[in-house]
């Protein structure tokens, strides 16, 4: 929910120099860049603001205080959400006291747009190397980047190909980084205080994608670790303000590529919510985004659970976890038509009906999994290698969920609940019965009971999902109906498909995390600016803290409780 | 007996036993895949050859035929070096084990063990501390910081399990009251007991100590993939690279359970019940039979071994260590305290 | 609403008797003498569903056009429609819905009747994300995706597709598959190494 006109009133007695705004889609607070950092501790302490959602920069392109930020947090008692503006020409003090994962959101503010952050401990770009001259979300950097080098590589012709115009590739390429520019960025990003400095990557087998990670070392005990990511940098949000609504559906496929219909189902709400529609959205579409979105949470958690036990040895549970994988990709492929990346729902519906015979397929794979669950369990629930790996290892307190902005299966781990599917419920969440499962003590095992269990709440939504679709006969809509059809143009392919001017911030429930959607959109078939607020990128900052006087093989085991998946970190 | 044929009966128990040992060795690798792959639902190698036989025979092409690498940092002498140092010792522990009892071939009486001195247990365990070499030595030369974090962690292991496998091992020994592995069988066999009825902790606490020396999981930190690629051998490549795991693997797998079958399975006797006799369903071979128990009871353990790899999970390495010296080793020594009131009670 | 997760520690019996390595065990050797799943690629192959989105098509016109969608198209774009040949009404609706600007080149020709035909229709496909957004967009049921996956080719003009490739896969598409029912999958055997265990149980299909 956006907070009440009773809180921000509140505000506005404690701090008389804001000002608040609030409409149907968010509640805003305005404030001056001087007085920032204490309207943020006040609304932190004192009105329960506590855990840090996300931080980023629009470019106005306005002649006085180009660049506006904001800042979201949110309430978890009073599940209420806040956004804080401020506007500024090209510095900003950093809130790394407050909240740690502002420090990494600085970071990418500082390479995205240029804005020098005050009081930051290590300013340094968080994806691009640290001799790049440009910022590229500003409005004047061109969409293509600077086409200036030209690559041999590229002007090969072999069997002699002649292809003409738009049909062959263009000559010239933005700059690339050499060894150069990559190692003095790994001499920049830590300072040695001990005996060895350990690369951990990027391109390495323990690690979940090519993340790149250096160890200082003493013996085999860790002293300090940092991140350099970057690796799989694709300037998802440059492009979304060049796409159309419904084609950037695409692009959040390839995000988080483990589980992409949740990610899809996140965009299409946020939007549908954007546009006031989520009403006239038949019940059918909305029961089956539910059901696929949960076979996509029990794909991405058993290939959770298929890495880790692989990353600790128990080789033979990888297997195990991907041939019900492969089961569950089947249906998603005879129901879609992909496996991978699916881009099944459209704004207002889903792309296609079922076809038949899938809800027999699928009840016949729910009815035999919660077996086969039962069984991995007995391999390593219980057992006490498992045990000692894991307990006690990379402790989180509910104090570090706040500060780090931790969400997903890390935050149920340590017992705070957080999830968006029962606090803010979308599509056919509020009408499905299901449990959450909450841990205790925060550490590597609890995690992984909580996401044993999700699994099982998973199988429970889907049996209430098949049975209410069963009822449901062929010819039902899953697409919906706009009733003005000149002012909001509803279709399959998107194509014309207008939005009113105005900002949104909508999250779904990833496995992974939050994922969130702020679009700011100033009227027009294409938004103004999409900041995606990716859990994995949060989940990853609390790393270095955990990894403080541990012993490297414990690396692995929490950066495989973390579940990062590097599309979604980089974008 | 002559010189002569002292020297051809020396020599034809050697090129049986390298023979055996390392084609044999080769044709684990076929066994180990399809064990685990049939573990995990799927077939395993079966395009080459009729259901993958010919599989260790193309991996001995593809490894033999791969360019010979250097890194340019590195120590050459040391560098090549470590992998006969690793080879040697492993293969050298067969020089002790008896495979069968007594045979009159042509005359003359052999008894098939290479060599039967009287301190027969004290060798194969020295020969196993001598794997140490091969491990740091090949960690060393490398120049690499991945390598050399795995050879510290190996040589770690394999010092604290040597100790835990001579505590162990000296259980049996004081039943059988001498230590030439031949006299340790025949002692099993005039006292009618396999040790592993009397002595329950030790053989447990043997058989993780065998674990922890050949690098198999739940103690293989040491291929640990997910943190150290291979370890000490990430800077081999071709046959050297192939040859480190053939003999961690799988000879010195197939060492350790030989010495483990002599101390507590009663080497080549039949089927035991315990303190009445012996019941041998192949009694109709004669003495060659033996020979078939034998390896029937070291088939039983590398099996074992395997099931054992593919299902736990890994320690890490600190874990690995506090066991060996707060666990196991106090087990051995309260095991050779019981030991001691047992030992007088068993006659000859 | 809330479930809390749990599990009890070992107790003394368990830990001596290693009943948890045993219990782990049986699980393994229990799966060691099931069947296997997998199936033998290159030498048994499963079918794609229908649904499957691979390659491009044109449906080519031969009296199945979706009616009275296909004439009204045909008079308001002046196409001339020619049997055995591509359907397409040179619209541009494809090409704007593609997220990639750059992905089609289409063009059409003039007759000397005064009618259109599509003359250069040219998907470049390198830069394809098989998303499907421009097949919902056709008006007329002529662009499709087929079910060719196994496309590796050594040169980049083999991912260039012309407009007769477009036709010839089409032509193949409605002689193979056009009549098939909208079931989950058509290959109930060949799935059967994966689902047997589930006790899959569907309604066999009329006409396979």
């Amino acid at each position: 929910m956006q907070a009440s006109e009773k809180t921000l009133n509140e505000i506005k007695l404690r701090i008389p120099y804001v000002e608040v705004k609030k409409d149907k889609l968010i509640s805003i607070v305005y404030v001056q860049k001087e007085l920032l950092i204490n309207t943020l501790k006040t609304i932190k302490e004192d009105f329960g603001f506590k855990l840090f959602i996300d931080h980023s920069v629009i470019d106005t392109l306005e002649a006085q205080n180009r660049f506006e930020a904001f800042y979201i947090l949110y309430n978890v008692d009073t599940k209420e959400r806040i956004v804080v503006k401020t506007k500024t020409e090209h510095s900003l003090p950093s809130i790394e006291r407050l909240w740690f994962a502002g420090k990494w959101a600085e970071r990418e503010a500082y390479d995205m747009f240029g804005i020098h952050y005050e009081g930051h401990e290590h300013l340094v770009r968080a994806f691009m190397w640290d001799t790049y001259s440009y910022f590229p979300l500003r409005k004047d950097f061109p969409l293509q980047g600077y086409e200036n080098v030209e690559l041999p590589s590229l002007n090969e012709t072999v069997f002699g190909d002649n292809l003409t115009g738009t049909m062959n590739y263009r000559r010239t390429h933005t700059y690339v980084p050499t060894l150069k520019d990559l190692e003095y960025t790994e001499k920049n990003r830590i300072k040695k205080k001990a005996q060895v400095v350990l690369n951990w990557g990027p391109l390495h087998p323990g690690t979940h994608g090519t993340m790149w990670f250096l160890f200082d070392l003493e013996g085999e005990r860790v002293v300090q670790t940092d991140v350099i990511l970057g690796q799989l940098h694709r300037g998802v949000e440059k492009l979304a303000e060049h796409e159309p609504y419904q084609q950037f559906l695409v692009y959040t496929d390839r995000m988080d590529y483990i589980s992409a219909l949740c990610s899809n189902q996140a965009w299409t709400v946020a939007v549908e919510r954007l546009l006031g529609i989520e009403d006239i959205v038949p019940l059918k579409a909305k029961y089956i985004r539910t059901m696929m979105s949960e076979l996509q949470r029990i794909n991405s958690h058993l290939l959770w659970l298929g890495t880790y036990a692989l990353d600790l040895g128990a080789l033979t549970i990888f297997l195990y976890a991907f041939k019900e994988r492969e089961k569950i990709m089947d249906i998603i492929e005879g129901i879609t038509g992909a496996r991978l990346t699916i881009s099944y729902t459209r704004i207002g519906g889903v792309r296609m009906d079922l076809p038949e015979g899938a809800l027999e397929v699928i009840e016949s794979f729910i009815k035999f999994f919660p077996k086969e669950l039962k069984d991995w369990e007995k391999i390593l629930s219980r057992n006490r290698i498992w045990l000692k790996r894991n307990k006690d290892v990379g402790v989180l307190t509910k104090e570090d969920i706040f500060f780090y902005g931790l969400t997903g299966a890390v935050a149920r781990g340590s017992g705070v609940f957080y999830d968006i599917r029962k606090l803010e419920p979308y599509d056919a969440y509020g009408m499905v019965d299901f449990d959450v499962p909450l841990g205790e003590n925060g550490d590597c095992y609890d995690r992984y009971l909580v996401r044993v269990e999700e699994m099982r709440q998973s199988v429970r939504i889907i049996e209430q999902c098949v049975q209410k679709l069963k009822t449901m006969s062929k010819n039902e809509p899953f697409m919906a109906e706009s009733q003005d059809p000149k002012k909001l143009r509803l279709t399959l392919d998107g194509i014309g498909l207008k939005v009113p001017a105005g900002e949104v911030y909508s999250s779904g429930e990833n496995p992974r995390g939050e994922l969130g959607f702020y679009i700011n959109s100033k009227g027009g078939l294409k938004p103004y600016r999409v900041k995606i607020r990716p859990g994995s990128f949060y989940n990853l900052c609390v790393y270095p803290h955990l990894m403080e006087n541990r012993y490297v093989a414990d690396a692995v085991t929490i950066l495989a409780s973390l579940d990062p998946v590097v599309g979604e970190i980089d974008r | 007996m002559s010189i002569v044929a002292l020297g051809i009966i020396i020599a034809i128990k050697v090129v049986v036993i390298l023979a055996i040992i390392l084609g044999i060795g080769a044709y684990l690798t076929l066994v180990e895949r399809k064990v685990a792959a049939h573990i995990q639902r799927r077939p395993g190698p079966m395009v080459v050859g009729w259901h993958g036989l010919l599989q260790p025979l193309a991996d001995g092409i593809k490894l033999l035929t791969k360019e010979d690498i250097l890194p340019s940092s590195a120590n050459f002498l040391l560098y090549n070096l470590a992998i006969v140092m690793a080879l040697v010792p492993a293969s050298l522990v067969f020089a002790v084990v008896p495979f069968g009892p007594e045979i009159h071939v042509f005359g003359y009486d052999i008894k098939p063990i290479l060599t039967d001195v009287n301190i027969g247990i004290i060798m194969a365990f020295a020969f196993g501390s001598l794997a140490v070499y091969g491990v740091a030595l090949s960690g060393w030369a490398s120049n690499s910081k991945y390598a050399l974090i795995g050879a510290l962690r190996k040589a770690g292991i394999i010092i604290s399990y040597e100790v835990v496998i001579t505590f162990a091992a000296l259980g049996p020994i004081m039943l059988a009251k001498s230590l030439s592995t031949y006299d340790i069988v025949m002692a099993q066999i005039h006292q009618k007991v396999w040790y592993i009825f009397l002595q329950p902790i030790s053989f447990v606490v043997f058989v993780f100590a065998l674990l922890a020396e050949t690098g198999r999981v739940p103690f293989d930190i040491q291929e640990a993939e997910a943190e150290l690629v291979t370890g000490f051998t990430v800077e081999y490549g071709g046959m050297k690279f192939g040859l480190f795991p053939l003999v961690e693997w799988y000879v010195e797998v197939l060492s350790l359970s030989s010495i483990l079958t002599v101390l507590y399975l009663g080497g080549w006797s039949p089927i035991n019940i315990p303190f009445v006799g012996f019941v041998d369903p192949f009694f109709f071979l004669g003495p060659w039979s033996g020979f078939i128990w034998f390896i029937i009871k070291v088939t039983i353990l590398f099996l074992l071994v395997l099931w054992l790899h593919w299902t736990l999970p890994r320690y890490r390495i600190d874990q690995i260590t506090t066991i060996a010296w707060k666990v196991m080793l106090p087990l051995a020594l309260f095991n050779i305290l019981i030991t001691a009131f047992i030992a007088p009670l068993l006659r000859g | 609403m809330i479930k809390k997760v749990f599990e009890k520690p070992l107790n003394f019996l368990e830990t001596i008797l290693f009943l948890d390595f045993i219990k782990g065990m049986s699980i393994t050797i229990r799966h060691a003498f099931t069947k296997t799943i997998t199936t033998h690629y290159p030498y048994e192959k499963l079918t794609p569903p229908k649904r499957f989105r691979g390659f491009f098509g044109h449906k080519t016109v031969n009296g199945l056009e979706p009616q009275p969608v296909f004439d009204e198209w045909v008079d308001r774009m002046k196409i001339e429609p020619r049997p055995g040949k591509s359907r397409c009404v040179v619209c541009y609706l494809c090409k704007k819905a593609c997220p990639v600007p750059d992905l089609f080149e289409i063009d059409g020709g003039k007759l000397e009747n005064g009618k259109k035909v599509v003359s250069v229709f040219n998907m470049n496909l390198m830069l394809c994300t098989f998303c499907g957004l421009c097949v919902d967009a056709c008006p007329v049921d002529c662009l499709f995706q087929s079910d060719i996956h196994e496309t590796a080719s050594f040169s980049r003009k083999d991912s260039i597709l012309n407009l007769e490739k477009l036709e010839a896969i089409g032509k193949s598409w409605q002689d193979r598959r056009e009549h098939e029912p909208d079931r989950i999958w058509i290959d109930d055997d060949a799935r059967q190494a994966l689902w047997r265990e589930n006790k899959l149980n569907l309604k066999r299909v009329e006409n396979a």
